[in-house]
């Protein structure tokens, strides 16, 4: 066993390296270019011109950021008030055709979305919903809503009927009963199903495009172009904002969750 | 009557979303697809969109492309994904679980990288004046740019594989690894007793172990290249284009009579999509893959 240690951390390093380390130095080195002729490994010099153009500039990052952010999180929003009560009903109830109605929930995953969309954009656009957000909300929950039905389903899935039983034999109301036994028990898997549907959601390009025409500029919408032959440097730079704001939001979601938990200890030990 | 009703009124927001703005779209597409429009003043139904299309070498083309490119993507990526998993799972046997949790979180990080980026950073890497390229020139081993193979924008598609490849092999490392864990500690033991090695330990019982959520893994990752748009319409050429990108190319066009084309080509794509998704879900129940971690 002493003599393989050594010998995996080397193959596991390696790999390491390869997948997760060297793909991003061409990408960070290159936000800070100025200038970077082949076949130089390193950029003849360095400036922040990028970072300045995007984060400083009046390039419309924020603006960008701030509409990807409030549709993820309406989408989410949305998605937990549907997928809650759907999960608890394909869990707990005996139901007649349930293999029917799962099999069309989770259609979206299977089927790509954006056949949908194009086939229902005509309709959007006599309708007025193109090139609004709320347009792009309504196309953003197929893709989003079957993630967060199956995480839900998990959590119920180990939730006892018995603990809810026992909370109303104590007197407690349908409402309370929801509150204080069956969300704390739901909550992982609203958080894990709440991260998925703000990843997907932020990461749409198509479906965005079609249904915003453009007119809806989201992080993806407006990072497209730059990475399609625009300026490497700009393009390099939105990029590591684009994926540092997909990482932000779920290490802030698992972060958020743990806390919760902590409190919810420290306020049993005390009262 | 109230139980009997409550869970279809529970379901019944879930299930009319889904309908409404996701079938709904499928059954609109369908029907412009048959020429059915009748805002344009088309009431028929016919077929000659679909017949058009299968007449067409572009067609066959880009399908047999899209195949290709999901079926490399797929097994590299498997490949890859197995290699960290049997890595992780052997260190894991040896050292503490800590440190095995900080590598599993570590190697998970493409999967959290969008698309649009995941395909930049193989731009960057693999282009004929990239940053491989840069370091092979700086080494001696080429001389000029053009000695570097175009790996990017080619017509093989090998841009697009690489960026699937590197995504998703997460994906199934995360899919088979808790298959792994499952492992006992003692058949280790047991192994070693009749003196197998590390070899033949991962031949004889990891691989056998982890074979049908491998299968399945890679097959779901298959399906999901399958239909991606971004990547490809990043990485890719105009001609030959993967079927998704052939059907936004055709429905941009800017004449009305390709989008019943282009709604034809999402219908069949929808259908392909469809039949293997049926397959995974039937290997997947028939190898009890699923069962453990629900």
């Amino acid at each position: 066993m002493t003599k393989t240690r050594p010998f995996l951390k080397s193959i596991l390093f390696t790999l390491l390296f390869i997948l997760i380390g060297l793909p991003f130095i061409p990408l960070i080195l290159s936000s800070v270019s100025f200038g970077w002729q082949w076949p130089n490994i390193l950029p003849e010099s360095f400036s922040f011109r990028a970072w300045e153009y995007v984060l400083l500039g009046s390039s419309g990052t924020w603006q960008a950021v701030s509409v990807s952010l409030l549709i993820a999180f309406i989408v989410t929003a949305v998605n937990i008030l549907l997928a809650v009560p759907a999960a608890n009903a394909l869990v707990r109830y005996p139901l007649r055709g349930k293999w029917l109605l799962e099999a069309m929930l989770f259609a979206p995953i299977v089927i790509p979305p954006f056949v949908a969309v194009m086939g229902i954009h005509l309709t959007f656009l006599r309708l007025g919903l193109t090139e609004t957000v709320f347009g792009v909300v309504l196309a953003h929950l197929s893709p989003t809503l079957p993630y967060m039905v199956r995480a839900v389903m998990i959590s119920y899935n180990t939730l006892s009927i018995d603990w809810e039983d026992q909370a109303r034999m104590l007197g407690a109301g349908s409402l309370s009963r929801f509150r204080h036994v069956v969300l704390p028990h739901l909550l992982p898997g609203i958080a894990a199903g709440a991260s998925l549907s703000i990843l997907i959601s932020l990461s749409q390009y198509l479906i965005t495009f079609i249904i915003g025409s453009g007119q809806v500029v989201t992080l993806p919408i407006l990072l497209f172009p730059f990475i399609s032959g625009g300026d490497p440097a700009i393009a390099s730079a939105y990029s590591l904002l684009f994926a540092g704001i997909a990482i932000l939001t779920l290490i802030g979601m698992d972060a958020a969750l743990k806390k919760y938990y902590q409190n919810k200890k420290a306020g049993a030990e005390n009262g | 009557m109230w139980q009997k009703t409550k869970p279809y009124l529970l379901l019944l927001p879930a299930v009319g979303t889904i309908v409404l703005l996701f079938f709904g779209g499928l059954f609109d597409g369908l029907l412009k697809s048959l020429g059915y429009f009748p805002a344009i003043g088309e009431t028929r139904f016919e077929l000659t969109a679909y017949t058009d299309l299968l007449r067409s070498s572009e067609f066959w083309e880009s399908l047999f492309l899209t195949l290709r490119v999901a079926a490399l993507s797929s097994v590299i990526a498997g490949v890859l994904g197995a290699a960290v998993a049997i890595s992780l799972y052997l260190l894991n046997e040896s050292a503490k679980s800590g440190t095995t949790q900080v590598w599993h979180r570590l190697f998970q990080l493409p999967l959290t990288i969008p698309h649009l980026v995941g395909g930049y950073i193989i731009v960057l890497l693999f282009m004929q004046s990239g940053f491989l390229s840069k370091i092979l020139a700086t080494i001696g081993f080429i001389d000029e740019i053009p000695d570097f193979p175009v790996l990017v924008n080619d017509p093989f598609g090998w841009g697009i594989i690489l960026t699937y490849a590197w995504k998703e092999a997460p994906f199934v490392s995360l899919m088979i690894y808790p298959v792994l864990s499952r492992i006992h500690r003692s058949w280790r033991d047991v192994s070693r007793v009749f003196g197998a090695g590390n070899w033949s330990f991962i031949r004889e019982i990891v691989l056998p172990v982890m074979l049908p959520a491998w299968t399945i893994a890679t097959f779901i990752v298959f399906v999901f290249t399958f239909s991606a748009f971004e990547v490809p319409f990043l990485l890719g050429v105009t001609y030959p284009s993967m079927l998704p990108v052939y059907s936004y190319q055709l429905y941009t066009s800017g004449t009305l009579a390709d989008r019943p084309e282009a709604l034809a080509v999402n219908i069949l794509l929808a259908i392909l999509t469809i039949l293997l998704g049926l397959v995974v879900y039937y290997f997947s129940k028939r190898w009890n893959v699923l069962k453990g971690w629900d």
